[in-house]
């Protein structure tokens, strides 16, 4: 291979090894900025569609001990915006189905919410439930406790999720830093290498053919120059001794 | 010397590593986990700094001893620094000392981990994990029968007597086929490994990396529990075989499968590697029974693959040996410091000595009953001379000394006494486990860094023979 093909493929590794490191970055970043909005966007909202369902759900719970004790208007008022608050953060939560297992939830709060609206839906005050207390807590508040459970379990799957997520994130910043620092020290390594081999078969052979040349000017006699290489200073080389060749023909001759 | 030579042959490891950096990559890619640009990269960079000097350097037909020796240190050195890239570029548990521990660990072929759920990491670096134990054994192989047994000091001359005469004439040291002839016996090992394994139910993936870790008699497994997670007697069995054929010389080993099985038997190395193994197993199977932890037949099992798995320095486990008795632990303790044989991949003081080293006292013995006797000790049918016995010795009371300083700064820096003597001769060895808070089914990332610095240098002047590290800075010892 010719000096001028070593050289360039010498410049060549280290442009590849910067580029690949950009490149790598560049995807690492991207990635990682792509799984914030992921994170703002799947996770957070349906944890606060969870909450709002939380609070809805809590509300309805006060509306149905004020219809015990005989508040109807009072009771059905706060039951009302509980349901709509309720279902507000249900649709979020039934729309933004991202996650394995999620879908699992949102239909078993679903089927739970059914069975406690059921309960309260019918007439209260004045039925036989009004101010029936264990009615409210062997059947209301035990199914006011399914529901809940399911929504919070939908917050802990997004929690989690949310955790793993944000480690990914965090080995992602790791992943986008260490191509520049490995691409940085291995391209410091290699030019010192690339320097050293420049120096010791292209350098050196130069230094020595110069003072080869001092040597026959000042005393007619060549030093054999080695050149282990088979490229252009090679050729140079020869051509040179050649040319020494010559001159001291012609030098005889005359 | 010269430099640009040893760079090149250099090169040429370092692209034997980018080829398994490369199948990594592609389990990587196949499996699109994490892994994939990290041993991409490192691939590439491995690739690159290996072609370089293939391209600008020309070839030479001779290298002189001081250049092979460089050739052979040099590759260890930077493998193991390639080894870190792929690492410490996925990140989780790796910083750079732990990945500094993990990569030192797997080229030598110790096995010791510093991970805490080695599940967890992608199927390409589990891969490369193992590679660095295959990748490792071939150099040690090399190292032990193609380098140092040219290097013509006395204490290298055990590479060429421990092999009876029948198997020296088969294996030619110096003939070029030496490399071919290593080559296949190691691959052909690891093949029959995989394929045995496989019949056993094991996957591929977990055959070959198991595969990888028995024949360079590293210990790395893909799963925390080691070889305890197949729970299969089949798989012991076949893990137990490839163990000790590992732990034997591969020269002798080339003549059994000659057809010279009987050689095997007549090497009193061979022998006593395989009646201290017995006994060891024995010991230990009686005395984990008669401490009422399992049942004889299970005794027998976890004894057997213990002692075997510790005894050729590989380092599997089935179970945690750190609950056993302490007369169990201190006979394990014993396997850690001998090992196998010399020639193989294993590491250790190693067989070879511990049997030079008993003939010498029997030789001091009688040399005080009979102080005009002439006696002679012999190695199979070699005669020995008195620097070789002298440099056993030597070698020996070294290895303990440099395991007592490593157990000490261990202890200095925290570490408790058992774990610290266990884990620096585990180092030493090339073993893996050892006992306390390093025990064959825990770890050693509760080591202190500066620990675990202290415990990779163990490793590689375990691997490296001590003396073979004296030589390459000892200008004077060249020939």
């Amino acid at each position: 291979m010719g000096l001028r093909a070593k050289m360039l493929l010498g410049f060549l590794i280290l442009a590849i090894m910067l580029l690949v490191a950009g490149v790598w970055s560049i995807y690492e970043l991207t990635t990682a900025g792509s799984s914030v909005q992921k994170l703002l966007n799947d996770n957070y909202r349906s944890i606060n569609a969870g909450k709002m369902m939380v609070e809805a759900l809590e509300r309805e719970d006060s509306g149905i001990l004020l219809l015990l004790s005989g508040k109807w208007k009072q009771g059905r008022s706060i039951i009302e915006t509980g349901d709509e608050l309720f279902q507000k953060g249900f649709t979020i939560a039934q729309s933004n189905v991202t996650i394995p297992g999620e879908k699992a939830s949102v239909d078993e709060i679903e089927a739970k919410y059914k069975a406690y609206k059921d309960l309260w839906i019918k007439p209260i005050v004045d039925t036989s439930k009004e101010g029936n207390l264990g009615w409210y807590f062997q059947e209301v508040h035990r199914a006011f406790q399914d529901v809940k459970l399911s929504v919070e379990n939908l917050i802990t799957l997004n929690d989690q999720i949310m955790y793993r997520t944000a480690t990914d994130l965090k080995n992602r910043a790791h992943r986008a830093i260490m191509p520049g620092i490995v691409a940085i020290l291995a391209a410091l390594i290699f030019t010192v290498l690339f320097t050293f081999l420049i120096h010791y078969y292209v350098v050196s052979p130069i230094i020595r053919m110069i003072k080869g040349i001092q040597h026959f000017m000042e005393t007619g006699d060549l030093p054999d120059v080695q050149v282990e290489t088979h490229d252009e200073l090679f050729d140079l080389v020869s051509s040179i001794q050649r040319l020494v060749g010559q001159v001291r023909t012609a030098g005889a001759l005359q | 010397m010269r430099p640009p030579i040893v760079l090149r042959y250099v090169g040429l490891v370092l692209l034997l590593n980018a080829f398994f950096l490369l199948i990594s990559c592609v389990i990587s890619g196949f499996n699109s986990d994490s892994a994939f640009f990290p041993l991409l990269y490192t691939f590439l960079i491995s690739a690159l700094f290996g072609v370089f000097p293939l391209i600008f350097i020309p070839p030479t037909t001779t290298i002189t001893n001081k250049e092979g020796f460089t050739i052979v240190i040099l590759s260890w050195l930077l493998s193991c620094l390639v080894g870190v890239i792929p690492y410490i570029m996925w990140g989780g548990e790796f910083t750079f000392t732990n990945a500094w521990f993990e990569s030192v660990s797997g080229f030598t072929t110790t096995g010791s981990s510093i991970l805490t759920n080695i599940e967890a990491l992608p199927l390409g670096l589990l891969f490369w994990r193992s590679a660095t134990h295959w990748i490792g054994g071939i150099g040690i192989i090399i190292f032990v029968l193609a380098v140092l047994p040219h290097m013509g000091k006395p204490g290298m001359i055990l590479y060429r007597t421990e092999m009876s005469s029948l198997a020296v004439d088969n294996f030619r040291y110096r003939s070029q086929k030496t490399m071919q002839i290593l080559l296949v016996i190691y691959v052909g090992l690891t093949f029959v490994e995989t394929i045995s394994l496989l019949f056993c139910g094991m996957s591929l993936f977990d055959a070959v990396t198991h595969s990888f870790a028995t024949i360079a008699t590293g210990g790395f497994s893909p799963k925390n529990l080691s070889i305890g997670y197949y729970n299969s007697a089949a798989v012991e069995i076949v893990i137990i075989v490839f163990m000790i054929l590992s732990g034997i010389h591969f020269g002798l080993l080339f003549a059994a499968l000659t057809g010279k099985i009987s050689e095997l038997w007549k090497s009193a190395t061979v022998r006593y590697y395989l009646m201290a193994l017995t006994g060891g197993v024995i010991a230990v199977m009686l005395s984990i029974r008669g401490s009422q932890l399992y049942s004889w037949a299970k005794a027998l099992r976890y004894a057997a693959f213990q002692v075997i798995s510790i005894g050729t320095s590989t380092g599997f486990a089935t179970i945690d040996s750190s609950i056993w008795p302490p007369f169990t632990q201190l006979v394990m303790i014993f396997f850690t410091l001998q090992c196998a044989c010399a020639g193989s991949t294993s590491g250790g003081i190693k067989v070879d000595r511990i049997v030079l080293f008993w003939k010498a006292i029997v030789k001091k013995i009688k040399k005080m009953q009979q102080p005009a006797a002439v006696i002679k000790i012999k190695m199979d049918t070699v005669a020995l001379e008195d620097d070789v016995v002298e440099v056993n010795i030597l070698f020996i009371s070294f290895y303990i000394g440099i395991v007592f300083l490593s157990a000490l700064i261990l202890t200095a820096l925290g570490v408790d006494i058992l774990s610290a003597f266990s884990g620096s001769a585990a180092t030493m060895g090339n073993v893996g486990p050892g006992f306390g808070m390093v025990g064959s089914m825990s770890n050693f990332s509760q080591i202190p860094t500066l620990g675990k610095w202290v415990l990779t240098a163990t490793m590689l002047l375990g691997r490296l023979e001590i003396f073979g590290l004296i030589i390459f800075f000892s200008a004077k010892s060249w020939r």
